[in-house]
């Protein structure tokens, strides 16, 4: 039988009682992520070719990519941040960021009015551009 | 007498996970107890026909929060068997390492939940800050605390330098001796002796018959292990099991404690003989796909996991089967709960350390 006047858990508390607490002021004292934690993923228009490596690679099929219509879109609440398409990319269009960026969780809060987590990219390039909306507008004229 | 039947679970304070057991009572005393899984089935096995098998990996470490590496580990090396895939030395060693940090998180957490359901919430409190430091570890090492992607087929994705393992060892060591005051309370408390000692004895007959394993076996006096066997670099490792013989809840929270200090002389031990130096090769890309079936054991924190993999040539797998080591130990448990008071249900539920999760997939 255990010694009823052995109290190990006594101690301890009295110890923690002039300690320093073990937890932070959080939100005004912040514990910074670690270098190479995996927060959420950063897409340059820039650089990417639009090969569709990280599309294809993509477990949570989070990425599409339209090579013709140069665009390039993440559901980024589907996004499980494995960082797969980061050591696909060729061009280094991709980069995991450290911290977790705040994605917007409502239609209406959506740049262009899309749905939760979408966001989308599309090619900077003007003949790109043109020709798209040339597309668009064929398209749309033939529908009409 | 009078039977009552008490309806335990899906939603209970002390269960961290829905298990549902139906009890029969005469009186306090439990005379029967019938277990209902299936709340939580998620399906994950069925996705091997549709996600290709180099994406599996990513799945099956979302099997459960708590052992997700050794999730992704297990996967990994039935496919590195069935392909005949050479592993990288650093990258085996890497994966002990990291295995067994993540055994060093799970009892921890365990003690913490432990702690709370027998109503010493203090405890838990400590339990769980040693815990967050585990964690800070694999954040560190391979950028997410609870769900870690660095297990790929071939090898690992990110490399340790011999540095950062050396601070490793120190943060872990200095872990293990602040623990030592916290074991004492598990240890010595007289209030968790009188909750434990005595409760839920199994015999080691009894766990022989009900096939449990891990800390549940050996705290029944059973030397049994999966890294005995010594695959994944186990044979390099000095250690003996950690083996208890009461059998009671007491001597399952014992287990747990010892073999924290014991994976963290794994982790000194495999520190040591890793082949030092970066820039070593870690991950031999898989070429083709694989063919036929290969079984896999390893040994997770709540004992012996077993996969079956089934591949037909094609990059989709036709089977993936993993029996969990709280699906083997329900059958003990249930053993156990009859004849016990119904306050001891929850403490003996819990010393099994359930993870639903894991056992429903």
């Amino acid at each position: 039988m255990a010694n009823p006047f052995n109290l190990p858990m006594v101690r301890r508390s009295l110890r923690n009682l002039v300690s320093r607490p073990a937890t932070r002021r959080y939100p005004t004292e912040i514990r910074p992520r670690f270098a190479g934690a995996r927060g959420t993923l950063e897409f340059d228009v820039e650089t990417c070719n639009y090969c569709m490596l990280c599309a294809r690679r993509c477990p949570a099929a989070a990425i599409t990519v339209n090579r013709e219509a140069r665009t390039w879109a993440i559901e980024q609440l589907t996004c499980i941040a494995c960082g797969v398409c980061v050591d696909v990319c060729a061009k280094k269009s991709l980069t995991m960021l450290v911290t977790s960026r705040a994605v917007h969780t409502h239609a209406e809060v959506g740049p262009q009015g899309q749905r939760p987590g979408h966001e989308e990219w599309h090619s900077a390039d003007p003949a790109v551009a043109a020709a798209t909306a040339a597309t668009t507008k064929a398209a749309e004229g033939a529908a009409g | 007498m009078k039977r009552t039947v008490i309806p335990m679970g899906p939603q209970h304070p002390v269960l961290p996970e829905p298990l549902v057991l139906d009890l029969i009572l005469e009186d306090e005393k439990v005379v029967d107890a019938v277990p209902t899984i299936g709340y939580i089935h998620r399906g994950l096995e069925m996705m091997v026909e549709r996600v290709e098998y180099t994406e599996m990996g990513f799945v099956v470490e979302r099997i459960c929060g708590i052992c997700s590496f050794m999730h992704g580990m297990g996967y990994c090396v039935s496919l590195e068997t069935m392909m005949n895939i050479e592993v990288p030395e650093r990258a085996r060693w890497l994966r002990l390492i990291w295995a067994e940090i993540s055994r060093i998180q799970s009892h921890l957490l365990w003690l913490g939940l432990g702690a709370d359901a027998f109503g010493f919430e203090n405890l838990f409190m400590h339990c769980w800050r040693m815990r967050e430091e585990v964690l800070d570890i694999f954040e560190k090492t391979t950028g997410g605390r609870i769900i870690h992607s660095v297990n790929r087929i071939g090898g690992v994705k990110r490399d340790v330098s011999d540095t950062e393992l050396a601070a490793i060892l120190v943060r872990l060591q200095d872990l293990g001796q602040a623990f030592k005051a916290t074991a004492e309370v598990f240890g010595s408390d007289p209030s968790i002796a009188h909750r434990l000692g005595g409760v839920g004895v199994l015999s080691a007959e009894g766990a022989l018959a009900a096939a449990a394993v891990g800390p549940m076996a050996r705290a029944s006096g059973i030397a049994t292990d999966t890294r005995l066997n010594g695959a994944n670099l186990y044979d390099q490792i000095e250690f003996q099991p950690v083996v208890e013989n009461a059998g009671d809840c007491l001597a399952r929270v014992v287990v747990r404690l010892r073999e924290i200090d014991q994976s963290i002389d794994i982790v000194r031990q495999a520190i040591d003989k890793m082949p030092k130096g970066e820039g070593q090769p870690l991950e031999i890309k898989p070429r083709g796909n694989p063919q036929g079936e290969v079984f896999t054991r390893l040994e997770q924190p709540r004992g012996e996991v077993l996969y079956y993999v089934k591949a037909n040539g094609t990059k989709y797998l036709e089977r993936f089967r993993a029996r969990t080591p709280t699906f083997a130990n329900i059958p003990a448990m249930i053993q156990l709960v009859k004849g016990c008071d119904l306050a001891d249900v929850p403490n003996i539920i819990l010393t099994i350390d359930p993870c639903i999760s894991c056992t429903e997939r």
